[in-house]
């Protein structure tokens, strides 16, 4: 059972100045999604997105309180 | 802690056969987890072969031969020429916008809709891969 503030607190600390939800998907508290806007994603390929994202919560992954975490990104300044 | 040096060369070897490759939880005729059956469902309407490994055996060591080699550490995930493509979010897009078939040299399906939470798998193909610990 994941602590959805504190996940969300992770993922704000590991990219400055993003904007982070993080939902639980299922209700039942290990499924969540985060939906990420961070200024740091501008130029990086979706995985590697995904990836800062991921790393920010392995913590969470590690201790078990978090079953899995769909993700989506977006760079908060659009390059194109 | 540091993967297991021989599952790691197990697994670079494994890479370096399959052009495609999922690693998943449970297999494409028995998938346990509902993300690896999604990725499995992408991968049967686009008609590509691929190798699968079920990774519920071994998860933990794994866990951290995949952290190494592309600094991932959850399942599913789908290899394409060795690299990671990514987990389910990243290839149910690449699936739907025609990304995904491109890079695997596979003919985009005309109503290519990611299959979603609840559509069962369907797999054909794929005689599992065993990786022996």
């Amino acid at each position: 059972m994941a602590d959805l503030p504190e996940i969300e607190r992770m993922i704000a600390a590991a990219l400055p100045g993003a904007e982070v939800e993080v939902l639980d998907e299922t209700g039942g508290g290990d499924h969540l999604r985060a939906n990420v806007r961070a200024p740091q994603f501008a130029g990086l390929s979706r995985i590697e997105q995904h990836r800062l994202v991921k790393n920010a919560v392995q913590a969470r992954f590690d201790d078990g309180s978090i079953h899995a975490l769909s993700v989506s990104t977006e760079p908060s300044e659009s390059s194109r | 802690m540091a993967a297991n040096p021989e599952l790691k060369q197990k697994v670079e070897e494994v890479l370096r056969e399959n052009t495609v490759l999922l690693f998943m939880k449970g297999t494409p005729e028995m998938p346990r987890c509902g993300f690896s059956m999604r990725v499995v469902g992408v991968l049967e309407q686009l008609g590509v072969e691929y190798g699968a490994i079920d990774v519920l055996p071994i998860l933990d060591p794994l866990r951290e031969v995949t952290g190494e080699i592309s600094d991932w550490r959850t399942f599913p995930q789908l290899y394409v020429g060795g690299e990671l493509v990514g987990g389910c979010d990243i290839v149910e897009e690449m699936f739907e916008s025609g990304e995904l078939a491109g890079l695997v040299g596979a003919e985009q399906p005309e109503e290519a809709e990611a299959p979603g939470p609840q559509a069962p798998a369907d797999p054909q193909q794929s005689p599992p891969l065993q990786v022996d610990t």
